[in-house]
């Protein structure tokens, strides 16, 4: 089972405190212009920061629970924090495959791999958390494996 | 074969289409004053004349010029089609992406001989390219033509098409016309009613007697409900008749075909290759009854998808005896009888404390209603649901379930409105097994089975919901392996949709006979369930005939298309 880069803990804190000064934010105008009786002034504070602790629980949770594996005929996806998903994604049902890399995900140095398939969840099958080569290698070998098992069963 | 060309009387037709409508948006803003004739005085009428007769020959001028400019050539292995007035458009359709060829005829269409033709691939809802209008014989043509290219068969020597034999599977009868008929609501009557008299509604209670009592209110209110209901029935019965008159599934070749309709006729096919998934749904009234519902699934659309004027459910049974369903199943998909494999017991408390939670929320809502309103109803009144809860669960429990056929998985949840999805191994996109904490806490796990298209009904895909976690993991490697093992027998062109199966089933891969057995005590079939798929087609389901599908080898490519 492989890992995802340890990194990828780095982009789902950051998105943690990204949530958590909405949070806060929100609260710091309540608190500032509307001032009700019950919020004492530090509510924003606490909140932001109990939001962005457990965010970043979570976020190394959900590290700890991803795994991906490229299988001899599929691929295999574990991940889920409080839902536990497995995913199995045979070789002759991929459609294509992308690696994608989004600006912060740039800036970290990571990237991801999508799947898709024809079914009515394809693109959920998304690994997340890799190097940018490590993204493309996973990208080159499933898509080898694809036409390896082509035929014309996609649908 | 030489590029073709929509039927002549297409332009007539398309002219009278849109100038029906817009003459019909003229007179309804004329009528409604929306806005005044700018012009005044002799000269206004002759003004408008001239005009409407430009707009007409501008019509006339377009539609022609798209008759002219539209041509369409069924080739080897290609639909072709060249459109458009002033952007140009060709299209190349690759015959084996085509997955459904409808055919639609209103009462005018079919009066002057003509037909639209859609023809749908997967991936979308959209129609892929539809051909307005071309002869009806030209229509069944290209209906035939394509399945036979699809097929690869060659001509006749005399250069005719041979006609197939065809085989009707299924005639919705008179009574079951009659009971889809009164069974059928259509809501958006009463909406259009009264969008329409909430106008006249003021002027009405003007004439009334003032203080009349909130009797009145209440019985005029009592009134209107049960005439809304009233004529939703009547409105639902009459759209299902019309929709559904001489519904017809005829098996031709390798193609499923069905029509149906008493003004527009829909007339389309379905390649038997294409379908995804099957269903059979049902609720308590027609499991006591005996009816049942099918719905069949491709990756183009699913039914009830789009409108239903258009083309909702168009290979859909919408009820029928459930013998005829069960036998139709069995001669679309040959499944066997399923013996469904129940979740184990423990899930029914799960169930049980589920309902529990509803039961206290509703409890400690009414407590807090009492607190404020003053006492309506004592507390502890929703405590009275918890039997029914109880209840609830079992049946829950009992009629959920799975199993695993030759080449089919069967699947069935629900209670209130059961669905019993056969999914061909073949046709599985992804397998996913979902635990929640809760379902972890019991060592319970869900598996969904993903195909193509199946997203229309409410995300429903067949799943073996809270089966036992160790269960979960064998069903998911299993599912894998029998995947791989449908591929390769489809690559050799054996094991298809619709294919007339020769008694030799792909190699079962081994590891779920001997669970079985210990399984059985707790998930246990202990009782004959009365609503199971009936003994009707006993054939022996459980006979893991032949292991041979490995000695072909290396498949050949030749036929899989």
């Amino acid at each position: 089972m492989n890992r995802l880069d340890p990194r990828v803990q780095l982009l789902w804190v950051a998105s943690a405190a990204v949530s958590a000064l909405v949070v806060g934010g929100v609260l710091f105008a309540v608190v500032t212009f509307l001032s009700p009786p019950f919020l004492p002034s530090w509510t924003p504070y606490a909140a932001a920061a109990v939001v962005f602790l457990l965010g970043a629980l979570v976020a190394v949770a959900r590290y700890r629970s991803w795994g991906y594996e490229v299988r001899e005929d599929s691929l295999y996806l574990e991940r889920g924090v409080f839902t536990r998903v497995r995913t199995v994604v045979p070789f002759v049902r991929i459609q294509h495959v992308d690696s994608s890399r989004g600006p912060i995900e740039r800036v970290i140095g990571l990237a991801s791999t999508v799947v898709y398939t024809a079914g009515s969840r394809g693109a959920d099958v998304a690994v997340p958390g890799l190097t940018a080569d490590n993204a493309d290698e996973l990208r080159e070998r499933l898509k080898r494996l694809a036409i390896r098992s082509e035929g014309d069963d996609a649908v | 074969m030489a590029a073709r060309r929509l039927s002549p009387l297409s332009v007539p037709y398309r002219v009278f289409q849109r100038g029906g409508s817009i003459v019909a948006a003229l007179a309804f803003t004329l009528a409604t004053g929306g806005f005044s004739l700018p012009f005044i005085g002799l000269a206004g009428p002759l003004v408008l004349v001239g005009l409407a007769s430009l707009v007409a020959i501008v019509f006339v001028a377009y539609e022609y010029a798209y008759f002219r400019r539209f041509a369409y050539e069924l080739a080897a292995d290609t639909l072709d089609i060249e459109s458009g007035v002033f952007a140009r458009r060709n299209r190349e359709i690759p015959l084996r992406r085509i997955q459904n060829v409808d055919i639609s005829r209103n009462v005018v269409q079919r009066a002057v001989g003509i037909a639209a033709v859609s023809f749908e691939t997967a991936g979308g809802g959209e129609t892929e390219a539809s051909l307005r209008f071309v002869s009806f014989e030209e229509a069944k043509r290209l209906q035939r033509e394509l399945g036979r290219l699809k097929r690869g068969e060659s001509l006749d020597a005399d250069g005719e098409l041979s006609e197939p034999d065809s085989r009707v599977l299924f005639e919705l009868d008179g009574r079951e016309l009659a009971i889809l008929g009164a069974l059928s609501f259509d809501f958006r009557v009463p909406g259009v009613l009264f969008v329409f008299f909430s106008g006249s509604l003021t002027f009405v209670t003007s004439y009334l007697p003032e203080g009349l009592g909130p009797l009145l209110v209440v019985v005029g209110v009592f009134v209107l409900l049960v005439l809304g209901m009233l004529a939703s029935w009547v409105a639902g019965a009459v759209l299902a008749v019309v929709n559904y008159y001489d519904f017809r599934l005829v098996r031709s070749a390798d193609e499923l075909q069905y029509q149906r309709g008493l003004l527009q006729r829909y007339d389309g096919s379905i390649p038997f290759d294409k379908v995804q998934t099957l269903t059979i749904a049902d609720n308590p009234l027609k499991r006591w009854t005996g009816y049942a519902t099918l719905l069949v699934e491709t990756a183009g659309y699913a039914p009830g998808q789009g409108d239903s004027s258009s083309r909702g459910s168009e290979a859909a049974v919408p009820v029928a005896r459930r013998e005829r369903i069960e036998r139709l199943v069995e001669d679309i998909e040959p499944v066997g009888t399923p013996d469904f494999r129940r979740p184990p017991k423990r899930t029914r408390r799960r169930y049980f404390g589920r309902y529990c939670i509803v039961i206290g929320a509703a409890a400690a809502a009414l407590y807090g209603a009492n607190a404020v309103f003053g006492p309506v109803l004592p507390w502890y009144a929703p405590l009275a649901l918890l039997p029914v809860a109880a209840v609830g669960a079992h049946y829950k429990w009992k009629h959920r379930g799975y199993w695993l056929g030759e080449n089919h998985i069967v699947t069935r949840n629900g209670v209130l409105k059961r669905e019993t999805k056969v999914v061909p191994y073949y046709r599985i996109q992804t397998v996913i097994d979902t635990r929640t904490v809760f379902q972890r806490r019991l060592g319970l796990a869900s598996v969904v089975v993903d195909t193509a298209g199946s997203l229309s009904i409410g995300g429903q895909d067949a799943a073996a919901v809270d089966i036992d976690a160790g269960d979960a993991d064998g069903l998911r490697e299993e599912l894998e392996s029998r995947l791989r093992v449908a591929v390769a027998a489809h690559r050799r062109g054996r094991v298809g949709m619709g294919v007339e199966e020769e008694g030799d089933a792909p190699e079962s891969v081994d590891g779920r006979d001997s669970e079985d057995e210990s399984a059985e005590s707790e998930s246990g079939n202990e009782e004959p369930d009365p609503f199971v798929w009936g003994e009707t087609y006993g054939d022996d389901s459980d006979a893991r005939a032949g292991d041979d599908a490995d000695d072909g080898g290396g498949g050949v490519d030749d036929d899989s298309v």
